[in-house]
């Protein structure tokens, strides 16, 4: 058996002495005897050099692929070894939420500017210090707009992770949630049938990786009287125009493609940025630069009146801790990064998922929409997208979605080479060759 | 310190990137965005400034941490590096289940691991942190109660000592929030629970040990009272840490339990998080955990859609980075080694609060258990020294303040939480710095006003960042 303790028998029966008692199970006088006697079952424990053999038997299980263009949600980009080696300084990794302001002043001026990167990203005024996922985050800015009208209209091109989490949360305050089909894998503006409305909420670039002609359904929302949440991939805002020019009151995303991991769908990282006039409705964290006693900058948690350890029941939403080590990395990738650094990954993802998509398109593999999109796309075979998926595996790639028998929701990012998207094209070739 | 806007030199270069290999596509200029203000630093720029940033920040590896109810212990290494095997990291969530047994196996192993430490029947890992395991529970609770017909339980009872995410939660999923009276330090007040409890009761939710660091004695009385009215219990495992291994809450008779295995379970918290809040619920309302959940079949693991389920709670399938540290913690401890935690865990909340009773009164002689509150009332009556100028001189002497003015019951809060991978040289050294605060108090108050001195800062004007808030460079 392997702990972390240390303390030696003899220090304990020192403690032991001074506290006044013989033995521990003393201090637990007050458990009901009845409790004490049912035994936990109590497994021995393994050397640490054990443990990780275990473990590491358990990671060779999972499949490693040469190359993924598999998105949907989770992207598989380049990490640079200054994001990691940074994020993982253990005064970092090993501190808790910044309540003692004077000894966080790292970690608080850290989310400050982080927030300030995400309001730069997309043209908002405040961002929170993250929350759980872009699931949640979309979730719980719908919740926030329609306090007033319980009404949230969205579509059904959103991710349908994010959209089974807005359903979760938005039944359980009792606000409707209407789902509108999307025409030709694009939103639409708002059917007069719907009536008012406190939000709808859209994603650009949309699950299917279209981009959306978001100020038209912006404006017919805001007819409806409805607040606009844009969910958008932060990267896209590498190169286009910010949710606020484009009409939205309220960014929300997921910041898994700023340097963490796939890591099986988490931890990743929920961004929620509003204009400056909902600032008060946000939910979780925010951290504000003020002075010390001496006149120094100084960073505290802020806004505080909004939270749950202050407004209980009242509070505009639960959340305590967040996701604050990703918001961390996130924040590290960018000042790596750079804004050329970033357009230039942005860049090369789209570049390649064009060249994938025109490539595809020559061997019988269609795009099954036709709008332009960032780094994903859908193509439709008269073949099974089974058995492209499983002809592409044995070659160690990772292809592809499959969102029914025949549709592929395909993703490119900088990690593929010319030489994998080849060899995907290859593939579906011979695929096609052996279906006809 | 100057941010990282301020040190950006326009035409800096950070990491660079390959040109395509491919045709360079561009898009048309009517979606382009005309300019991206992010700094521009080289990359020796951003370590030293993150480098800067993390000398004016403190984690368990720094120092003593007792911050009460968030269980700081001792984070170990191996986990992390177990996380960051390319098995786990560079799994893409959207894979066919049989190409990633070893996520799923990670996702059921340690399934079975919670259910058998808490005494429940199944457990889901999607909740992200312990507020967001509260609100899956009570939508648990609520599809429950539904699922058979009843449906006039609008209310979920929460003692006024619990955690301010507990009504919160329960506002968010939907209910009507009432406040139980607890009785000072014998916990939930028999009578006022009785008065609370009826037909329109969803559940009660409590936290035990209490936030004042004691055993409810009651428990199964309360948990036979709430079960009579038809409500459920449930555990806010926030405590765990003190019995883990020693008695299970299922035992108690909860039927609902949520953890924070950043806490508990030895996960860093990152400055804030991520976190992971398993729930874990009794054999009646495992239907309507969030789905996917994962089973065994002949084929190997593989995921099933619950057709009761609440849905989703978020995406995919939680933090799974978080939760395979908290696994490999488990089987390193084992369940000898988690018990051990816990009574250590015990004895030196014990023996930190019979130290600090050499030189101040610490109350009631009752053993705690992992945590303790110490009123500082008395010290402010007679010096003017309150909680808060305490926690901020234990700063000058490189220990992390305990909770402050938590729980709400208790004037002038402090709670510690030493945890169990305190030594005893700690806890002296902590033991000595208070008294020496103390002392000070009676003799030079005025300085521990204006404590700390040693720190990056002195105590931030938090009011007028309230008022004025400046949010954003």
């Amino acid at each position: 058996m392997s702990d972390y303790l240390s303390i030696t028998p003899a220090e304990r029966e020192a403690m032991l002495g001074k506290i006044g008692v013989g033995d521990v199970s003393e201090l637990y006088a007050d458990i009901p005897a009845t409790l004490l006697k049912k035994k936990v079952k109590l497994s021995e424990g393994r050397s640490q050099q054990e443990t990780f053999r275990a473990m590491k038997a358990l990671a060779a299980r999972n499949k490693n692929y040469d190359s993924v263009f598999l998105g949907a949600g989770s992207y598989n980009h380049y990490i640079p070894s200054v994001v990691k080696s940074l994020a993982s300084r253990e005064e970092f990794l090993t501190a808790y939420t910044p309540y003692q302001a004077e000894m966080s002043q790292g970690i608080l001026q850290s989310v400050f500017e982080y927030q300030t990167m995400i309001c730069r990203l997309t043209g908002m005024d405040v961002a929170n210090a993250s929350h759980y996922s872009g699931a949640t985050a979309a979730a719980e800015a719908c919740i926030m707009c329609a306090d007033k009208t319980p009404k949230v209209v969205t579509f059904d091109n959103v991710n349908p992770d994010t959209l089974d989490t807005l359903g979760t949360y938005l039944s359980a305050r009792k606000i409707e949630l209407i789902v509108l089909p999307a025409k030709g894998g694009l939103a639409t503006e708002l059917p007069e049938s719907v009536g008012k409305a406190g939000a709808v909420y859209l994603e650009s670039p949309n699950y299917y990786g279209l981009i959306e002609n978001v100020s038209a359904v912006a404006e017919s929302g805001k007819a409806h009287g409805a607040a606009v949440i844009l969910g958008c991939n932060p990267l896209s805002l590498a190169l286009f125009k910010t949710p606020r020019e484009l009409g939205a009151d309220v960014a929300v995303g997921d910041g898994q493609p700023f340097g963490m991991p796939l890591s099986f769908g988490g931890p990743y990282l929920g961004y929620i940025a509003v204009t400056k006039d909902r600032m008060r409705k946000l939910p979780g964290r925010i951290v504000g630069e003020t002075t010390d006693a001496d006149g120094r900058r100084a960073y505290v948690l802020t806004l505080q009146a909004r939270e749950q350890h202050i407004r209980r029941e009242r509070a505009t939403s639960n959340i305590c801790s967040n996701q604050a080590h990703c918001a961390l990395t996130a924040a590290i990738y960018l000042a790596a990064m750079g804004p050329q650094g970033l357009k230039d990954v942005a860049t090369v993802c789209a570049s390649n998922a064009h060249y994938l998509a025109s490539k595809l398109e020559s061997v019988g593999a269609k795009r099954f929409y036709n709008g332009e999109f960032f780094h994903e796309f859908v193509t439709v075979t008269p073949f099974k997208a089974a058995d492209i998926l499983r002809a592409l595996d044995a070659r160690g790639i990772l292809g592809g979605l499959a969102l029914d028998e025949h549709r592929i929701l395909w993703c490119c990012t900088e990690m593929n080479t010319k030489e994998d998207m080849d060899a995907v094209v290859e593939t579906v070739e011979a695929t096609y060759a052996n279906f006809v | 310190m100057q941010t990282l806007f301020e040190k950006s030199v326009a035409g800096k270069r950070g990491v660079t990137v390959a040109p395509p290999e491919v045709e360079t596509y561009s898009f048309d200029e009517s979606l382009l965005r005309t300019e991206l203000d992010l700094p521009e630093l080289a990359e020796v720029d951003t370590v030293r400034h993150y480098t800067a940033l993390s000398k004016r920040a403190f984690g368990v590896d720094d120092g003593f941490y007792p911050l009460g109810s968030c269980t700081m212990k001792y984070n170990p290494k191996l986990n992390e590096e177990i996380a960051a095997l390319p098995g786990f990291a560079q799994a893409h969530p959207l894979t066919r289940a049989d190409k990633v047994q070893g996520s799923l196996a990670v996702i059921d192993t340690l399934n079975a691991y919670l259910a058998g430490i808490t005494g429940m029947d199944a457990v889901t890992l999607q909740p992200c942190a312990g507020a967001h395991g509260e609100y899956t529970g009570l939508l648990v609770i609520d599809r429950y109660h539904k699922s058979r017909g009843d449906f006039k339980r609008t209310k979920v009872l929460v003692p006024d000592s619990a955690h301010g995410t507990n009504p919160a939660s329960a506002a968010m999923a939907g209910f009507e929030v009432v406040s139980v009276k607890s009785d000072g330090d014998k916990g939930v007040d028999i009578e006022e629970l009785k008065k609370a409890v009826g037909e329109d009761t969803a559940a009660l939710m409590l936290t035990n040990p209490t936030t004042l660091g004691l055993f409810e004695k009651n428990i199964l009385e309360i948990a036979d009272i709430v079960h009579a009215a038809g409500g459920l219990m449930y555990y806010d495992g926030a405590n765990l840490n003190a019995v883990m291994g020693v008695v299970r809450p299922g035992d108690m008779g909860f039927d609902v339990v949520h953890l924070n295995l950043h806490k508990t379970f030895s996960t860093p918290h990152g400055g804030g998080g991520p976190g992971s809040g398993p729930v874990g619920v009794k054999r009646a309302l495992k239907p309507f955990l969030p789905t996917p959940a994962v089973v065994s079949t002949e084929k190997g693991l593989r995921y099933e859609k619950g057709k009761q389920s609440i849905g989703k709670v978020s995406a995919f399938y939680g933090n799974f980075g978080v939760y395979v540290k908290a696994l490999a913690y488990i089987v390193t401890l084992g369940g000898k080694g988690l018990r051990a935690s816990a009574e250590t865990a015990v004895l030196n909340a014990n023996y930190l609060r019979a130290r600090i009773n050499e030189f101040y009164p610490v109350g009631e002689q009752r053993y705690c258990m992992h945590e303790f509150v110490l009123s500082m009332k008395k010290l402010k009556d007679e010096t003017g020294v309150t909680a808060l100028d305490v926690a901020k001189a234990l700063i000058d002497r490189g220990i992390h303040p305990p909770t402050m003015y938590f729980p709400l019951i208790v004037e002038e809060a402090l709670m510690f939480e030493p945890t169990e991978t305190e030594s005893k040289e700690n806890l002296d050294r902590a033991a000595d710095a208070l008294r020496e605060i103390i002392q000070e108090a009676y003799t030079a108050p005025e300085k521990l006003h204006t404590s700390p001195h040693n720190a990056p800062v002195r105590r931030p004007d938090e009011v007028a960042a309230a008022r004025n808030p400046v949010l954003r460079a």
